[in-house]
């Protein structure tokens, strides 16, 4: 069950598993910023090292992974690329400032080497985005996550909404098990022999005992927690937020590094000096990059301008 | 005297979504150290007043109350329920929904978190709770591979976190199995022994509960307190009967023998209970009369299990060459413990999944021929909790909806919709919308659209959890119509004694993988190797044939018999 999730229920063995939640909140947290805010490969490409680094040492069952990656690549990555080159095989030049066609059809259908820049850096970005989630998930038990965001200031209330979402995936995939098994011996068909959109409309049919038996939980558990005090005070303590081990305080020294580095970053490129296109690319010379504006490059603008005979 | 820890007087209350009273007029007094088990049928008004004591009534539920209730010398009325959390620990019913924790640390730790108490200082209670209900190994265990028995023991172990004066136990049987009960019965009793806390239980299930001494008893009905007494004054009253409470077995039994209960001293509890001489005498005569047999089944096979082994991935198997065969119009009970395979044998049955190795056949077909849907115009599978089956409004719908899967002309589906709903005694009701029904009643509806289908055999997956007697008998007499009248062959998937002893006439019985016993429920009952390796419970026929010093097996089926021939004349 741990492993078609990629949710660990259960603390790890190994020193990320261990660190503290707060540690690991903070640590995803900076991460996740650092990423976001860069599109330049030579901060992009350590931070994914950084993450599958992460990942390796965690010794993980690799299956759900690859799965997962191979999803995301095949669905986002390839398909999209492929639709981005039809709709708009101009953001190499609007995003890396130049544009040399290596081969070209027409006006509107061309592709350019900072095309391909383009959706490499995006790939790297969106691998190490990928990466750095995975790697909290294998790391963090949900209590751990929510009492890690709770420390990091965020209402304790919401955070138990976290951990009780966690707690009650599984049984619901359970459910919805038993419930499907039932459907399909009345003859709802489910399996590959029915077309995907009768497929779609029967899972529709599960999901309403689901969902009914699923509310009636909440009444429950709602129950259960008010009679064992949940509520009672502003604050609470939290049986997952364990003792701090002798990482602990390294990750987060290294931590406010990387924040330190990710401000700096932000303050000196975007800020005080600011590139002027987001993607940096060897080839392309600051002085040569040229500033277009994104627009222009929609090849239906291009095309309603054509009409217009401008 | 002393003063008691609970005290109602004059007790009424109304929820504001209702128009009339659920509970009446309570006077009740409970006195710290006592063990009271308030009984009554699903409806009583049992569970309201437990929610008065702990503060769910009227802190979630909201109401109308009259008259005082003080707990532990607070007013509950006025009191928030954080303040009763201090003194009132209540275990819920759902086993499963009370675990709040995502370990069992983390759950028993669950009150002294939202209490602030650091970390430090919970680890050691953690520790002492848990070795209390025997759980100090299971620390670190995640909820999900948990037995119903152990989550109830979590939930025990994390009501004293807040060190309470009184612990309430909501329908501590309804998610157990038999033997997994009998324990918590004990333990519950350890602790009300051990801590001399004030200990109250709610069940319907007395005879479970009276495995151990209570001091009183409260029976409830219509939100009224109809008896407050002793467990031996209540058995030998006519009161349980009246109230659609359902006596221990060994008293049905005394009945049939046509003794008296007066003068039989500890009648509650079958261990010291000391029969008059007479009475001993006409148990002995009823349980070695000579009875005409019941009659073989001769019928030819419907199921056939040939060397079935299945196993779910790599890993170990849950199935190992599994071999039975089931005749036309039987009923049979499936029993095992949780993951002993009974319900892999049930899904391999239906199609859902298929065996590695060997053959099942149903009706003289292969059934690796057919697909799911094909095996369910054959075999209709209930499930245990109506409301996971049902998917439309309207109960006529909700019948045809398999019907409308298949290539069926609308003049033989309306037919059979018609059919089956006549059947299952809901073609006045057709068109009622499926909310406004009983369980009992939803449970029909499934069936129904099952029975749309024309299945000649029907798995029921513990038809009659969490039912009381009222229901149970009405579920069951339902049953038992589509076996007799219509020829259905039907297997129960089940942990209840009483389901197997009156309405089956064979037990297959799974442990760890294996087929241990196939044979009637008498003989199954009797062998206390397959009772624990089953975890099932010795029934209290057993201990009173072994008390009169009679033989076990025999004894079982001549109560199983009579009580046949009984049923037969109504």
């Amino acid at each position: 069950m741990n492993n078609k999730l990629v949710i660990n229920y259960i603390p790890g063995p190994t020193m990320l598993h261990k660190l503290t939640g707060f540690t690991k909140v903070f640590l995803f947290a900076v991460m996740s910023a650092a990423i976001i805010s860069t599109f330049d490969i030579r901060l992009l490409v350590p931070l994914l090292i950084i993450n599958i680094i992460e990942i390796i040492s965690m010794k993980p069952d690799y299956k759900p992974i690859v799965i997962m990656f191979t999803i995301t690549f095949f669905t986002v990555t390839l398909l999209g690329n492929i639709m981005l080159f039809f709709v708009s095989p101009g953001v190499g030049l609007t995003n890396v400032g130049a544009e040399h066609v290596i081969w070209r059809l027409n006006d509107r259908l061309y592709l350019s080497k900072e095309f391909l820049w383009y959706i490499f850096v995006f790939f790297i970005k969106r691998t190490a985005s990928f990466a750095s989630v995975i790697a909290f998930a294998l790391a963090t038990t949900p209590s751990e996550f929510a009492s890690g965001l709770n420390k990091c200031g965020l209402n304790y209330k919401v955070c138990t909404i976290v951990s009780l979402a966690y707690r009650t995936i599984p049984d619901i995939a359970n459910d919805f098990i038993n419930i499907r098994n039932s459907m399909m011996m009345r003859g709802v068909e489910l399996s590959k022999k029915a077309s995907i959109g009768k497929r779609l409309k029967n899972t529709v049919l599960i999901l309403v005992p689901l969902i009914f038996t699923a509310f009636g939980k909440v009444g429950s558990i709602a129950n259960a927690m008010d009679l064992r005090g949940y509520g009672k005070h502003s604050k609470r303590t939290w049986y997952a937020e364990h003792e701090k081990t002798k990482w602990d305080p390294v990750i987060r020294a290294l931590t406010v590094l990387l924040l330190a580095l990710t401000l700096y970053y932000i303050i000196r490129y975007r800020i005080i000096d600011p590139y002027p296109v987001d993607y940096w690319c060897p080839w392309v010379a600051r002085e040569e990059i040229q500033k277009v504006n994104s627009l222009d490059t929609l090849f239906i603008l291009k095309w309603i301008r054509k009409l217009k005979g401008e | 005297m002393k003063e008691p820890i609970i005290s109602f007087k004059n007790f009424s209350f109304r929820y504001n979504a209702q128009k009339n009273p659920t509970l009446h007029d309570i006077d009740l007094d409970i006195y710290p150290g006592e063990k009271i088990l308030i009984l009554g049928a699903s409806g009583s008004g049992k569970s309201t007043l437990c929610n008065c004591i702990n503060g769910l009534i009227p802190f979630s539920y909201e109401g109308e109350i009259t008259g005082t209730c003080t707990v532990n010398g607070i007013e509950t009325s006025s009191a928030s329920i954080f303040k009763l959390s201090d003194s009132v620990g209540t275990v819920l019913q759902d086993t499963d929904a009370q675990f709040v924790g995502l370990s069992v640390g983390e759950d028993i730790a669950f009150s002294m978190e939202n209490d602030m108490i650091p970390r430090a200082e919970m680890l050691p209670v953690i520790e002492k709770n848990a070795s209390m209900v025997g759980m100090q190994n299971f620390i670190d265990h995640v909820p999900f591979n948990l037995s119903g028995g152990q989550k109830q023991k979590v939930a025990i172990a994390g009501v004293f976190g807040n060190d309470v004066e009184i612990l309430i136990f909501d329908e501590p049987l309804a998610a157990l199995d038999p033997q997994m009960g009998m324990t918590a019965v004990e333990l519950i009793d350890d602790i009300s022994k051990e801590t001399g806390k004030t200990v109250i239980i709610i069940e319907h299930r007395l005879e479970d509960v009276l495995h151990r001494p209570v001091d009183r008893i409260i029976l409830m009905a219509g939100g009224c307190i109809v008896a407050d007494m002793s467990p031996d004054d209540l058995l030998r009253s006519s009161l349980l009967s009246e109230y659609g409470i359902r006596e221990p077995l060994y008293l049905t039994a005394m009945k049939y023998a046509g003794c008296s209960l007066e003068g039989n001293r500890n009648l509650c509890d079958l261990a010291s209970l000391e029969f008059t001489p007479e009475n001993e005498e006409k148990l002995k005569a009823f349980f070695t009369e000579e009875r005409e047999a019941v009659k073989e089944n001769t019928n030819e096979p419907v199921v056939t299990f040939k060397d079935v082994s299945y196993s779910y991935d790599r890993g170990k198997k849950v199935l190992q060459d599994i071999n039975f065969e089931i005749k036309r119009g039987e009923r049979i009970a499936i029993i095992g413990r949780n993951g002993a395979g009974k319900s892999t044998a049930a899904k391999l049955l239906c199609g859902i999944i298929r065996p590695d190795s060997g053959t099942i056949t149903l009706e003289g077909t292969d059934t690796s021929k057919l697909s799911v849907k094909e095996i369910g115009e054959k075999v209709g599978y209930v499930m245990q909790d109506p409301n996971t089956m049902i998917v439309k409004d309207i109960i006529k719908e909700e019948v045809g909806m398999a019907l409308g899967f298949r290539d069926i002309p609308q003049e033989e589906a309306d037919r059979r919709v018609n059919n089956a709903l006549e059947t299952c005694g809901l073609y006045r009701m057709r068109n009622w919308p499926v909310d406004s029904i009983s369980y009992g009643q939803k449970k029909r509806v499934t069936v129904a659209s099952m029975m749309a289908l024309e299945p000649d055999v029907f798995v029921l997956d513990e038809p009659t959890a969490g039912q009381d007697f009222r229901s149970y008998t009405d579920i069951m007499e339902f049953v038992n119509t589509l076996n007799r009248d219509y020829g259905k062959t039907i297997l129960f998937i089940t942990h209840d004694m009483h389901l197997a002893i009156e309405n089956t006439d064979r037990a297959i019985v799974f442990s760890d993988g294996e087929l241990i016993a196939s044979d009637k429920v008498f003989s199954v009952l009797a062998d206390p190797d397959i009772i624990s390796r089953a975890s099932l419970k010795q029934t209290s026929l057993y201990n009173l044939a072994i008390k009169l010093g009679l033989e076990p097996e025999s004894t079982i089926r001549h109560f199983i018999e009579y009580e046949r021939e009984v049923k037969a004349h109504e």
